[in-house]
């Protein structure tokens, strides 16, 4: 006889509220549900009350992990209305944040992951190491998770000293390589947990449209940063990890090997970090001259593709409409096909592997 | 020619459209003339491209609404805008498992009906009727909120939307 079991939208396995409806045989899962909106805001129509100052700020806020994203591509948007085009400096530093925003969000999932599979001081080693991504964004900005960097036609704030990232980057490479990636590609734990569980296949990842890691671990070499390269990505050379398994392992695998590419990127752009402006111009958003009415731009976020759409009337402060469209929002109705026939205490690291951001989900 | 931007336009032809792409805004625009949206899809998918998603807008006055239906071809950003009939247009759900989420939440959150498929209303309006455009005026438990979507969402999560709606029920 089947039975329903009802996970979240409060339950120890998720980091944010969703709410998972399991149908199981026993302890095999049969066919799963997922209800969202636990977080729903209403940003986007928010946005339409907003000017084009306020709203940067107000969409660093759809997130809590990738706020820079959020913000890097509504300037990128706002700059395909104006025309603007931000100078060299910006763009690397865009690069730079945008890859420091990588790293301490996939250092987290990895903590995550640990704790989920029981790895509790593996789960304390990543959040140091985070620790240290945390600090070198905070002395940047000033702040730990809405950095308030992107303004349209550049960046707010300088980094002037690139040798301490250097620093950060070494050991955060060092550790990667000498402790947590050895513990997960090798521990017969960790493999008992992950691999084969969970799996995503190659033609599923692309009939459900997924993006960023979920789909390049199953198989599906996608990422904006080289097939629609912007800010500086174009000058930084890079891998882009790809497995071909779908199971838990190959994400975790993924996102484990993205973390020493982002460490590569992040030594060319701070190396070749170019002197000169920040910002184009005075870095205001004219209003009054726009070349389009309607712009999109796309980011390869953490967790994959973010898109926003910005339509704004010409001479109006407020835009008429922002739409984002959310990497988890593409890959989080995958998880129904990842759990089917899996074992149900499986479900919690299963649903964590696609590193759902619910917040972006539901704006 | 790359092969991407070679496949990109030959799309117009294959359509059977005279017209070419429009770039502006960081997409390739190609109006779809009278092709429906659902031979564009079967056309997409014959290319391998990748559903993105589909914006909606709710146009000025009476002129009803606008889809924009973006696809990615190999990095390539390619949009179709659409005007559905009325609020309704067909779906893509049985052609492109990827739009599920994103038509039903056009569904609830514009009102517009997606022709062919059935719904599962996301949690955000879960018991109450579906379907309704939150942008237009909206009955907030004693008072009517004109046009104030935010209003709206406010009262979702404070379940007076809810409560309200039931009681007219």
């Amino acid at each position: 006889m089947s039975y329903k079991i009802p996970m979240g939208p409060y339950h120890p396995a998720l980091e944010e509220p969703y709410k998972l409806d399991l149908i199981c045989d026993g302890e095999t899962v049969q066919d799963a549900k997922l209800h969202i909106g636990f977080n729903f805001r209403g940003i986007e129509h928010l946005a339409e009350t907003r000017n084009y100052v306020q709203v940067i700020a107000l969409m660093e806020r759809v997130c809590g992990i990738c706020s820079n994203i959020h913000t890097l591509t509504l300037c990128r948007a706002m700059e395909g209305l104006t025309g603007l085009t931000p100078p060299p400096r910006a763009q690397y530093i865009r690069v730079i944040i945008a890859e420091l925003e990588r790293l301490h969000s996939h250092v987290l999932w990895a903590g995550i992951a640990a704790k989920l599979m029981g790895f509790k001081t593996m789960f304390m080693t990543c959040f140091e190491l985070r620790e240290k991504v945390m600090d070198v964004l905070q002395a940047i900005s000033g702040n730990r998770v809405n950095y308030s960097m992107n303004r349209v036609g550049g960046v707010n704030r300088d980094i002037e000293d690139p040798q301490a990232i250097f620093k950060m980057v070494q050991a955060l490479e060092l550790e990667m390589g000498r402790t947590v990636i050895p513990i997960f590609t090798t521990s017969s734990t960790a493999r008992s947990r992950c691999a084969g569980i969970g799996v995503l296949t190659t033609e599923k990842a692309i009939s459900c449209g997924v993006v960023g890691p979920v789909a390049r671990a199953s198989g599906l070499p996608q990422d904006l940063r080289r097939a629609a390269p912007y800010a500086a990505y174009e000058e930084m050379k890079f891998d882009v990890p790809v497995q071909q398994d779908g199971d838990v392992r190959a994400r975790l695998l993924v996102r484990a090997l993205e973390i020493m590419e982002s460490c590569k990127i992040l030594r060319q752009a701070l190396a070749k970090l170019p002197p000169g402006e920040l910002c184009f111009g005075d870095g205001k958003f004219d209003f009054t001259k726009l070349i389009a009415t309607t712009a999109t731009a796309r980011v390869e976020a953490p967790r994959g593709e973010v898109m926003y759409s910005v339509s704004w009337k010409e001479g109006s402060r407020n835009p008429t409409r922002v739409h984002v469209r959310t990497p988890t929002f593409a890959v989080m109705p995958a998880i129904r096909w990842m759990v089917v026939g899996q074992r149900l205490a499986d479900t919690p690291l299963i649903q964590a592997s696609i590193d759902p951001c619910y917040s972006c989900t539901d704006r | 020619m790359n092969p991407t931007l070679t496949l990109m336009h030959g799309i117009p032809k294959r359509l059977g459209l005279s017209h070419s792409w429009v770039e502006e805004g960081g997409v390739h625009w190609l109006a779809p003339g009278s092709v429906s949206v659902r031979d564009v899809a079967t056309m997409m998918n014959g290319l391998h491209a990748r559903f993105i998603t589909i914006t909606a807008y709710q146009l000025p006055s009476d002129q009803g609404f606008r889809l924009e239906y973006h696809w990615d071809l190999d990095g390539q950003l390619l949009g179709f805008p659409f005007q559905p009939t009325g609020h309704s247009i067909e779906s893509l759900y049985d052609l492109c498992e990827a739009v599920d989420w994103i038509e039903r939440e056009i569904h609830e959150g514009f009102g517009i009906d997606f022709l062919g498929r059935d719904y599962e209303p996301l949690l955000l309006r879960e018991g109450d009727t579906p379907g309704v455009n939150l942008r237009e005026p909206v009955a907030v438990g004693n008072a009517v909120a004109a046009g104030s979507a935010v209003a709206v969402s406010n009262a979702v999560a404070s379940g007076n939307a809810v409560a309200s709606s039931k009681e007219k029920k």
